[in-house]
Formats: structure tokens, C-alpha cells, sequence
């Protein structure tokens, strides 16, 4: 019984590994291009401080209440007022202690004070949160390695 | 003959010496009004608030400590709130008419509730927000010598009833004079001439201000003249509004303790806390009724004498047209409803302010606190302070009944930390906290006893190739030679050997010797360094007795440290103050969150597992394990020799609370780790019932079975097995055969078959 059941898997996983490799070979070019387009953002993330900060700006919260701390800080941030983002960050990080979001903006800010040390350490508490996305990740990286 | 003067000379003489004279005066009078008006009025004391709460849509809530909040801010429970400062509750629904904060506007707002979290906020016309700021609560100030209090307003702050309330009441030609009425004095005069003494005043608002700024209540006719020609001065100087707003700023309307209200601002807070704006016509009536005499028309004092007074400038705005009838009869049915006398009144939380006053000298000089108004904006969380004051005290009141009258010179010390930014929520520093006196929080230098242990087994589980949790410990007899002829030998609380033992079971047994023999062999600068990351600053002895804790250190050096470990091996210092402010309410200094990562986060996630058993199998067993997961708690008991210390510390939620009771002189207690810190520390922790936290991700950490003795694989069906964490690729391989038909056999086949069938896959796609 054991040996028909254990065959029967084996079959299965031939059948959709053959559908998985077909699929695969007809999107080649394009995944290329995907691929090429997703290594130069990677690229301009890690030598151009401005893209970087202006991907970490689109990264929303997952609670309305912390997107409008969000907003507050960031308009803050814009104005260079990085003091005042700051506080609006930490007031955000006491409603909710699990927001990359925070984290992320957290990490660049530290970065422009040029506290290199304390952004790598506020990606990398960033990157112990449960729900990030990979993109997010990707992010936190960044700075985590900086 | 001898040269006479004549009379006339010498009374031109004596007239141009008088005129030097009073020149002279007005001219020492007239330093005085610039030098006060311009100085010493604006002096305002730092103030210090508490944290203020945010309550957000989706966001945790505790309503048990949202009611006490609102009790501690002098909210009032009311049916129907329509005024700031009263709220009503029913099952699962909070209606708070806020008094307003910052941003934050006065008003009614609706929370809607389930279990600990907030489902919906609401404004009064229905319309869903997502955030609503509660006032932070006033715990006091940095006082001049002569505790003089106020807030000052500037003149758009000040209502315009309150203005027409008090010119109709204290001066109705304000105006029209130069600072002194002839009409009013002679109105005095004649009525005191027929009491035969000085019964009434004729002053007005700039005469009252001359009074206030220079000089005593005594009445006398040289102090009166004094007074008029300061009053002449005023008006010479400075615009009306300015006088005003002076007056309004500086009159004298209370005593509290030691402390002096001055000023209208203050008096509402003080008496009503609200601001000035959201007053009513009959509370600023009381007010400026107060002015005739602050003490006799004392509402809290003297509540008839305030109501009957209130009502007599009712009268009197009605008289002059500035109330209806009908306005004047529904004030005059009003009750007088001041708040009690706790809420923003002296300092509070002694021990926290000791703290404050620390970190803001380090940063101010002690005359710039207590004259340019500042706000200092602490992390102070009253709930949590408030209940650590309490607990502290039933839990001596506790353990003097059980142990008796030895206790009774007990002393304590408490901290609760925001683990993950180290903001500092309560300290209490005595077993008496509502007095000021020796804070052990900061001052106590005590031996740690076993708290010093999860540093040593850390800087073990950082060397993760050497150590694991499962690793053998030796805890049998230990002798270490200290000079020629003697030896340390140190002792299991037990007075018993426990031969060899997992490492996560010496932990959490607080085993000495299996702790002394580890630390030994890991040698003191691996053990120094561990310290260092931990933040411990202070400098480490290197005797062998250090690893079972023989080191001394305050209680918030301790906990300093063991913010680390909590909040997965990232250092944050910890602070009590977020931010200062100016007058103007712009930022003077902030103590922004801070952070740096001292470990990585896996062989924290190992030691706190083990912390964690303290809980379920070690020394402060006792919770069900429901409540063990809520709070995701972990700990560790310490006692130093002869029992002279007793220590706690552990998280639970988003906290980190150490405590910590003992003699001043040293002398030993009948209390371990266990039975006195232990317990302040669950009184505590049960009272404010900490919202769950979550736990960090860690993909490299893999848990499987071992036995709970021998530290060899088991499975879930032996008996002793404990789910324990390792760094992947650490793990124990090999299951004994005594557990082969318990243990993880049926898992390791499982395992093998996922194996086979990766590896045809493989193949297959090869």
C-alpha cells in the first residue's frame, strides 16, 4: 500500500514538474527583461540614496491610524524638518510596534544624520517582523548590510 | 551776630531735598516695576507631563486601565457627557467628551471596543477617525524657591468673558484712569472713616498689580501710597492690555501644599482642569469671585462661602446687562464642580521625578528649569506608576504579615521599561513611594545574585559551535583555588549537587556551581565582553564569584541589561523624558529612540527560551501556560548570600519590570528571588495585564524534542521531553535507543521520505 502511494506521488510531482518546465521555456524572454529591469532597481537602490528614499516613501502602513502618523512624519522629512519625522516615527512605533513601514523610514532617516550604525540596527529589527513582504525585505536589506 | 537763614531759603532748602528725595523714591519704584514687569513676572517653572495616550482604530486597548486613566485625569462619569472632561462607559463602549490636546480637538468621541481591541472611533456626528489623543497628565514642576506656579497666557488665550467679568467685578473704570481711581479712593475713604479703620480698599486692577508684584497684604497708609505711585508708574510704562494681561498672569488664587497658583491659566487647571477657553460663564465667575479672598472664597475649602461669592458676580453681571435674567438664574442653579485636588496638582511619582530632575540637569542649568517655562514631555505611564506604588506597598504590608515584624524596615525598588525602545514607564525606589527621600531604583549598589546568570549562559550560546541549550553542564563539587591555602567553593541554594545537567535546565534551576564552572571555562573576557554588549558600563571584578553574583550593581543598571536581552539583542538607553519644550512650544531637546544591535537575534531567541522555562519549570512557576503564551513572560530569580537581596526581572507583553527588596543595612531576610521579588513582580504585572507581544521571525531556529535530563533527542510522547530551540544545524542528531519507540523515530522517517522524494525530483530534473 505504502509503495503504491509513494508511486502514484512520484507521478504527480513528473506530471506538473514537465507543466512547470514548459511554462517556464515560453516566458524566457520576457522574465529576462523582468529580471534585467528588477537588477537595475536593485542597482540604483544600493548606489542611489534619492531613488531609495523615494521607493521607502510608497511603502504604506498596514493600520489607516499609523498612515496618517506616516503622512505627518513624511511630510516632515520633506521639508528636512528630520527631528520632527523622527518623533512622529517613535509616536507611530508606540500605537503599533510591528510596522516595517516605520522601520524602513526609521533606517533612511538615521542614514541622512549620518548614524550609519543606527539605521543598519533599525533594518535589522525591521527584518524580525512576521508579515514583511519580500520587497519590503529587499528594503530592509539595504540598510541592514549598509 | 550770627548769620541767620532765612525762612524762606530754608524752606526752599527743605523743599528741594524733599523733591531729591521723592525723586529718588519714584525713581527706586520705578526700577522696581521695569525690573519685575519685565522679568520676574514671565519666570515660569518647568512643568512635567506624562506620556499622553493614543488610542487607535485596530489598535490594542486595555479598558480597565483606559477607566483608571480617565479617573486619574479627573474625568467625571456622566450619562449624557456634553462638557470636556466627562465620560460615559457601558459594555464595550467608551463616550469621552475630550478636553483637547495639541492637535487633538476638544469634543465627543465614541470608542467601540472587543475584548482588547478598539473597533471603531467615532466622532459626535458619526464620522469614522482613526486616532484621538488623550491629555497628558501634569505630575509636576521644577519650582523657584518661592514656589511660585503659573501658565502664561498671551492675550489671544484670554477669553473675552473672562476680561468683562473681571473688569465689571475689580475695576469698572479701567480705562478711563491712570492707575488710580479718585473715585473709588474716596468711596474707601469715606467708608472707612465711618468704621473708624482701614475696611476697604479702593485699588484698581494696576493698584492690585503694584500690590501683588512688591508688596505685603498690610494694609497701611504709607504701604498705600507706595502702591499708588508703583500703580501711576505701571500706567506710565506699559499699554492696558499689557497691564491686563500682567494681572490676569500673576494674581494670586490658591495654595496647594507648598506651591502657589498664580494666574488665571493655572487656576482653571488647578481648580477645574481645562484650559481657560473651554470655562463657562459661572466657573470663570467663581474665579474671579476668588480674587477678594483666595483663602476664605477657596472652593475646596470653603465651598458655601465660593458658591455664595460666585453668585454675587452673578448678580453683578447681571446688574450690568452681561447676563439675562434667565442666563443668571440657570448659573446660579449650577453646582460647583471642581476636580479633586490630585489630578495636576503637586509633584507626583517621586521617585520618577528624581529621574527627570537627573537627566534634564544634565542638560539645563537649574535656573533656566524653574523660569523659561519649559514642558518637559516624560515617558512616565501614570497606570503603570500609580499601580507599582500600590503594589510595592500591599506587597511589603504582605510579607511583614507572613514573616513578621522583621520586615517591618523592608525596602524595595521597582522599574517597568518599554522593552523595545527602553522608555522608562514607572520606577518606585522605596517600599514608602509617596515620599521623596533614597531612591534605590538609581542610588541601591546591591549583589545581583542569579540575575549576573543569563549573562554568563548568553556569552556561551553566542559561541553557538561550543554551546547549545542541550549542552552538558557539570554542576558537582567545584574548587577553585584563591590564594595558597583557601578555595572558593560555592553552593547550590539546595545545598545539593546536581552532577550533569542540560544548560538550559542550569538556568532555569539557577544552578550555582554548573554557572561558576561554565563562566570559569569561558573565561572572564568573554564574559566581560557579553557584559560590555549588554550595556553595562561599570567595571567588572575578575573573581571566579562574579559568575553566580557576587557583582553589585543599582537596579537600573540591571535592568539596562536586560533590555537587551528583551528586546532580542538590541540596546537601547533608557530614558525618561521624550522631549522639552519652550514657551512657544517649539522643540528645546529631544531623547529621540535609540538602537543599536549587540547581538545577533538567535542566541537571544535561546537564552530567552530558557527564561521562559523560569516560568513553567523553574523558580517562578505558577502560571497556567495560557497565560504563559499571552504574555510570552520570561524571567529570572535572583538571591544574593545570607539572603540579603531578592531580585526579579522579567518581561511580559511589550514590558520589562525588575524588582528588588531588601534591608538598607544588609543585614539577611527570610526572602529568595521567589518569595519577595517574585511576588511584587506578579502583583504587578497581574494588575495591568500587559497586551500580548509578537515574536520575531527567526528562519535560522529550529525546534525538536529532548529530553529534559539528559539533553538527547526525544518526541512529544516520551516522558521529560521539552520542544527546544536550536540554531539550525546545532541540533542533537541522534535519538537513544531507551526513546527510539517514544521519540521522534516516526518524524525521522518522515524526514527521510521527503528526503528520497527531493531526490528524484532532482533528478527527474536533471
Amino acid at each position: 500500500m505504502k509503495k503504491i502511494k509513494l508511486i502514484s506521488l512520484i507521478l504527480t510531482i513528473i506530471i506538473v514538474s514537465s507543466c512547470t518546465t514548459t511554462s517556464k521555456q515560453v516566458k524566457t524572454s520576457n522574465s529576462k527583461i523582468e529580471l534585467d529591469l528588477f537588477s537595475s532597481s536593485v542597482d540604483q537602490l544600493l548606489t542611489n540614496e534619492n531613488f531609495l528614499k523615494s521607493e521607502i516613501l510608497k511603502i504604506n502602513a498596514s493600520k489607516p491610524s499609523i498612515q496618517r502618523i506616516l503622512n505627518e512624519s513624511d511630510s516632515h522629512w520633506l521639508k528636512g524638518n528630520l527631528k520632527k519625522a523622527n518623533s512622529e516615527l517613535e509616536r507611530a512605533l508606540r500605537i503599533s510596534k510591528n510596522e516595517s513601514s516605520v522601520f524602513l523610514r526609521l533606517a533612511h532617516i538615521r542614514l541622512e544624520q549620518g548614524l550609519n550604525l543606527e539605521s543598519g540596527s533599525f533594518a535589522a529589527r525591521g527584518l524580525l517582523i512576521s508579515d514583511v513582504s519580500s520587497w519590503e525585505r529587499l528594503l530592509l536589506n539595504v540598510y541592514a548590510k549598509d | 551776630m550770627k548769620n541767620r537763614i532765612p525762612v524762606k531759603s530754608a524752606l526752599l532748602i527743605l523743599l528741594i531735598l524733599l523733591s531729591v528725595f521723592a525723586i529718588a523714591v519714584v525713581a527706586v519704584i520705578d526700577q522696581r516695576v521695569t525690573s519685575k514687569l519685565d522679568g520676574v513676572l514671565w519666570t515660569v517653572p518647568a512643568k512635567i507631563y506624562s506620556r499622553s495616550l493614543e488610542i487607535a482604530e485596530g489598535g490594542k486597548i486595555n479598558v480597565s486601565n483606559l477607566l483608571k486613566e480617565l479617573k486619574l485625569l479627573s474625568y467625571e462619569e456622566n450619562d449624557s457627557p456634553i462638557n470636556p472632561g466627562q465620560f460615559y462607559y457601558k459594555k464595550d463602549n467608551i463616550k469621552i467628551f475630550l478636553r483637547g490636546y495639541k492637535k487633538q480637538n476638544s469634543g465627543l468621541y465614541e470608542i467601540n471596543f472587543e475584548g482588547n481591541k478598539v473597533e471603531s472611533l467615532r466622532r459626535q456626528d458619526g464620522i469614522r477617525i482613526d486616532l484621538i489623543t488623550l491629555e497628558p497628565m501634569a505630575i509636576g514642576g521644577m519650582y523657584p524657591s518661592h514656589m511660585e506656579d503659573r501658565l502664561l497666557l498671551d492675550w489671544p488665550q484670554v477669553p473675552e468673558s473672562l476680561v468683562k467679568i473681571l473688569l465689571a467685578v475689580e475695576d469698572q473704570g479701567f480705562f478711563d484712569h491712570y492707575g488710580i481711581s479718585l473715585k473709588s479712593i474716596s468711596r474707601a475713604f469715606y467708608k472707612n472713616v465711618q468704621a473708624a479703620n482701614i475696611e476697604q480698599g479702593g485699588s484698581t486692577i494696576t493698584q492690585q498689580l503694584a500690590k501683588n508684584l512688591f508688596f505685603t497684604s498690610e494694609q497701611t497708609i504709607k504701604r498705600k501710597l507706595v502702591e499708588a505711585v508703583a500703580a501711576l508708574l505701571i500706567e506710565f510704562h506699559y499699554s492696558k492690555q499689557e497691564i491686563l494681561l500682567a494681572y490676569i498672569n500673576d494674581v494670586y488664587l490658591a495654595q496647594s501644599g507648598t506651591r502657589s497658583i498664580h494666574g488665571f491659566g493655572l487656576g482653571a487647571q488647578h481648580f477645574f482642569g481645562s484650559s481657560l477657553n473651554n470655562l463657562d460663564t459661572h466657573q470663570l465667575s467663581l474665579l474671579v469671585g476668588m480674587l477678594k479672598g483666595p483663602s476664605v472664597y477657596n472652593p475646596r475649602r470653603n465651598p458655601k462661602n465660593a458658591l455664595n461669592r460666585r453668585n454675587t458676580v452673578l448678580g453683578v453681571l447681571r446688574r450690568d446687562g452681561l447676563i439675562n435674567e434667565q442666563n443668571y438664574l440657570d448659573f446660579k442653579a449650577r453646582p460647583i464642580k471642581i476636580i479633586k485636588p490630585s489630578y495636576r496638582s503637586e509633584t507626583k511619582y517621586p521617585a520618577f521625578h528624581d529621574l527627570v530632575r537627573i537627566e534634564l540637569r544634565n542638560n539645563f542649568e537649574e535656573d533656566k528649569l524653574r523660569s523659561e517655562g519649559l514642558s518637559v514631555y516624560t515617558n512616565i505611564d501614570p497606570i503603570f506608576q500609580e499601580s507599582l506604588e500600590n503594589n510595592i506597598v500591599a506587597t511589603k504590608k504582605k510579607l511583614v504579615k507572613k514573616y513578621g515584624k522583621r520586615l517591618d524596615d523592608l525596602e524595595g525598588a521597582a522599574i517597568v521599561v518599554d522593552i523595545q525602545n527602553g522608555e522608562i514607564k514607572a520606577v518606585v525606589g522605596s517600599t514608602n513611594p509617596y515620599q521623596f527621600g533614597f531612591n534605590r531604583s538609581l542610588n541601591a549598589i546591591r549583589p545581583i545574585g542569579s540575575l549576573v546568570k543569563p549573562f554568563v549562559y548568553l556569552s556561551a550560546l553566542e559561541k553557538y559551535q561550543q554551546y547549545n541549550l542541550t549542552t552538558i553542564l557539570d554542576d558537582s563539587l567545584l574548587s577553585v583555588p584563591v590564594t595558597n591555602n583557601s578555595f572558593w567553593e560555592p553552593n547550590n541554594f539546595d545545598k545539593k549537587y546536581h552532577g550533569n545537567v542540560p544548560l538550559h535546565k542550569a538556568l532555569w534551576q539557577s544552578y550555582n556551581i554548573a554557572s561558576a564552572r561554565l563562566g570559569i571555562e569561558l573565561g572572564f573576557d568573554s564574559i566581560n565582553k557579553t557584559f560590555q554588549s549588554l550595556g553595562i558600563e561599570k567595571e567588572v571584578p575578575r573573581y571566579p564569584s562574579l559568575y553566580v553574583g557576587s557583582f553589585e550593581m543599582s537596579p537600573l543598571d540591571v535592568i539596562q541589561a536586560y533590555q537587551t536581552i528583551a528586546s532580542d539583542g538590541f540596546y537601547s538607553p533608557l530614558r525618561s523624558i521624550r522631549e522639552i519644550t519652550d514657551l512657544d512650544g517649539e522643540s528645546a531637546l529631544s531623547y529621540p529612540y535609540r538602537i543599536e544591535q549587540r547581538f545577533r537575534p538567535e542566541p537571544i531567541h535561546l537564552i530567552k527560551f530558557a527564561m521562559q522555562q523560569t516560568f513553567t519549570k523553574g523558580t517562578a512557576r505558577g502560571y497556567k501556560q495560557k497565560t504563559i503564551d499571552k504574555w510570552n513572560v520570561g524571567g529570572k530569580t535572583g538571591t544574593s548570600d545570607d539572603q540579603r537581596d531578592s531580585w526579579f526581572v522579567g518581561y511580559a507583553g511589550d514590558y520589562l519590570v525588575l524588582t528588588w527588596l531588601g534591608f538598607d543595612d544588609n543585614r539577611s531576610t527570610p526572602l529568595t528571588g521567589r518569595t519577595g521579588a517574585l511576588e511584587l513582580w506578579k502583583s504587578f504585572i497581574e494588575d495591568v495585564d500587559p497586551n500580548s507581544s509578537t515574536k520575531p521571525v527567526l528562519p535560522r531556529i529550529k525546534y525538536v524534542w529532548t529530553d529534559i535530563n539528559d539533553g538527547n533527542l526525544s518526541g512529544p510522547r516520551c516522558k521529560n521531553s521539552i520542544y527546544t530551540p536550536f540554531i539550525i544545524g546545532t541540533e542533537p542528531k541522534n535519538i537513544p535507543d531507551v526513546r527510539r519507540k517514544c521519540g521522534s523515530a516516526s518524524e525521522e522517517e518522515a524526514s527521510s521520505v521527503v528526503k528520497k522524494l527531493k531526490q528524484v525530483f532532482e533528478k527527474i530534473k536533471e
